[in-house]
């Protein structure tokens, strides 16, 4: 369905924020200013929502005794006790020692861990992808390997050496690559977006 | 698979935490270690430190990535007490509600080591991603937590008010986003970064190009440059230990050993196949 005054509202701003870049005009900051605020209390107001949306999610699963209760409960405690150091009265909100214990004593060191758990989940994952059997499984694996080996902590000559080594696949196959999957994810991103916002649909769409 | 290798494969993660532990526990030996006496990054990023007038101005945009955090926080707060060292003002901003939290944890750290206040602002959170990105190039409010001086000339002139600006990444809102959204809509203030060795491919043409000013992306950097400060006084603003480089060696061994027996069963298959087609 076409949406009209939402495309031109979209291509409106588009133009305006796109202006401001190039011209120096202090109304056409201003309005630029207005959109921009506009889009921050909105990005804002979604944080919040999606926030409270979790926490009515989890508590919908408690009650109705679906999903996992005990990450329900870890969930909702966590969000509880985040929210009545940061909100009681009296309270620093994020400044606050409590919010800042929560930070330091539990939400850095879980993250962390949760992040150092992938070294297993990913050698696994490496794993199953050459059990496969598919071409791309063992590049990504050869690759994985080469790159690990590269950027192996050995001081000296052999260090230099390996040092080198990544320094040049960093620059050169790897920069390439990766810079033409951005460059591409771009150009698809911009043209997916002005055929959304020109109503422009594909045959079997 | 046999009861022998299941076994194994069960107690595999245990026997490498174990194995972790003993290597942390270890002496340091002489041909391991992670800074390298000739590291152009880190020769770069005092470079670009001691181009900056005395005194800098410098916005911080602390945006670290949970996970990725424990690489990075080392040289993050010896890039603090750096600035610090060199009279710098800070203010830290974030656009990420966890690069908040930590940005928060990290001005307390600061306070607590007895850092001079009328040197640090905390700008707060900005939301709205690359929105509040283009904002803050727009105007910075700051003055609801503080009415100093360093405030009142960061309200006054906004974004001009700083002679550099730092990223500390690990997440979406990095380096790359700096780039886009500050950087064509500033003057020529220099851009300088710390981010985890997972955003090196992204960050490394910006500083081929450049556009990044400095940057400290991989472990062996960020030590290299850690070993080459002297902080004086402030040296209690910095961890006292550096990362023990034996566990890190023996973490990436198990990993290059299991791919390397993993990707080389699988090419040995390949090949015995192949033969058998040929032979066939």
């Amino acid at each position: 369905m076409r949406r009209p005054t939402l495309t031109a509202l979209v291509v409106i701003i588009g133009l305006l924020l796109l202006a401001d870049t190039l011209v120096v005009n202090a109304a056409l900051s201003q309005l630029a200013g207005v959109a921009v605020d506009a889009a921050i209390l909105v990005a804002a107001g979604a944080a919040l929502a999606g926030v409270a949306a979790l926490g009515v999610r989890r508590v919908q699963d408690l009650w109705r005794q679906r999903g996992d209760p005990i990450g329900a409960v870890f969930v909702i405690a966590g969000m509880a006790a985040m929210l009545a150091a940061g909100l009681r009265p009296g309270s620093a909100g994020t400044t606050d020692p409590a919010v800042q214990w929560l930070v330091a004593a539990l939400l850095v060191p879980i993250g962390a861990t949760l992040f150092g758990l992938l070294f297993v989940t990913t050698l696994g994952a490496a794993r199953r992808a050459l059990a496969t059997r598919t071409r791309e499984g063992i590049l990504l694996v050869a690759g994985a390997l080469v790159t690990t080996v590269l950027l192996l902590p050995l001081s000296g000559s052999a260090g230099a050496g390996l040092a080198d080594a990544a320094t040049w696949s960093l620059a050169f196959p790897i920069g390439a690559v990766f810079r033409g999957l951005l460059i591409g994810i771009a150009l698809l991103s911009a043209v997916y977006a002005a055929r959304v916002l020109l109503g422009i649909r594909a045959a079997d769409e | 698979m046999n009861d022998h290798s299941r076994a194994l494969t069960r107690a595999a993660p245990i026997l490498l935490i174990i194995g972790l532990a003993i290597a942390w526990q270890a002496p340091d030996v002489g041909w391991l270690r992670l800074s390298d006496a000739e590291s152009k990054r880190a020769e770069l990023m005092t470079s670009a430190l001691d181009a900056l007038p005395d005194q800098p101005r410098v916005l911080i945009g602390y945006d670290p990535d949970l996970g990725t955090y424990a690489e990075i926080r080392q040289t993050a707060r010896a890039l603090l007490a750096d600035l610090l060292a060199r009279d710098g003002r800070l203010a830290f901003v974030s656009l990420t509600a966890e690069g908040r939290a930590l940005a928060s944890a990290e001005l307390a750290r600061l306070g607590r080591g007895e850092a001079n206040p009328t040197r640090l602002l905390d700008v707060g959170f900005i939301p709205g991603a690359e929105a509040g990105l283009v904002g803050l190039t727009r105007d910075i409010r700051a003055g609801q937590l503080d009415d100093g001086a360093f405030t009142r000339e960061v309200e006054l002139e906004g974004i001009g008010a700083f002679d550099a600006i730092v990223v500390i990444g690990g997440n979406d809102l990095g380096p790359r986003s700096w780039v886009e959204q500050v950087m064509p809509r500033i003057g020529d203030v220099p851009l300088l970064s710390v981010t985890p060795i997972v955003l090196l491919p992204e960050v490394e043409p910006y500083l081929a190009g450049e556009q990044l000013a400095a940057g400290l992306t991989t472990p062996r950097d960020g030590a290299a440059y850690r070993e080459s400060l002297e902080l004086g006084n402030l040296s209690r603003l910095v961890e006292s230990t550096e990362p023990r480089p034996l566990p890190l060696l023996l973490g990436m061994l198990v990993a290059v050993a299991v791919l390397g027996q993993a990707l080389g069963a699988r090419m040995l298959e390949h090949l015995r196949s192949a033969g058998s087609r040929s032979i066939g």
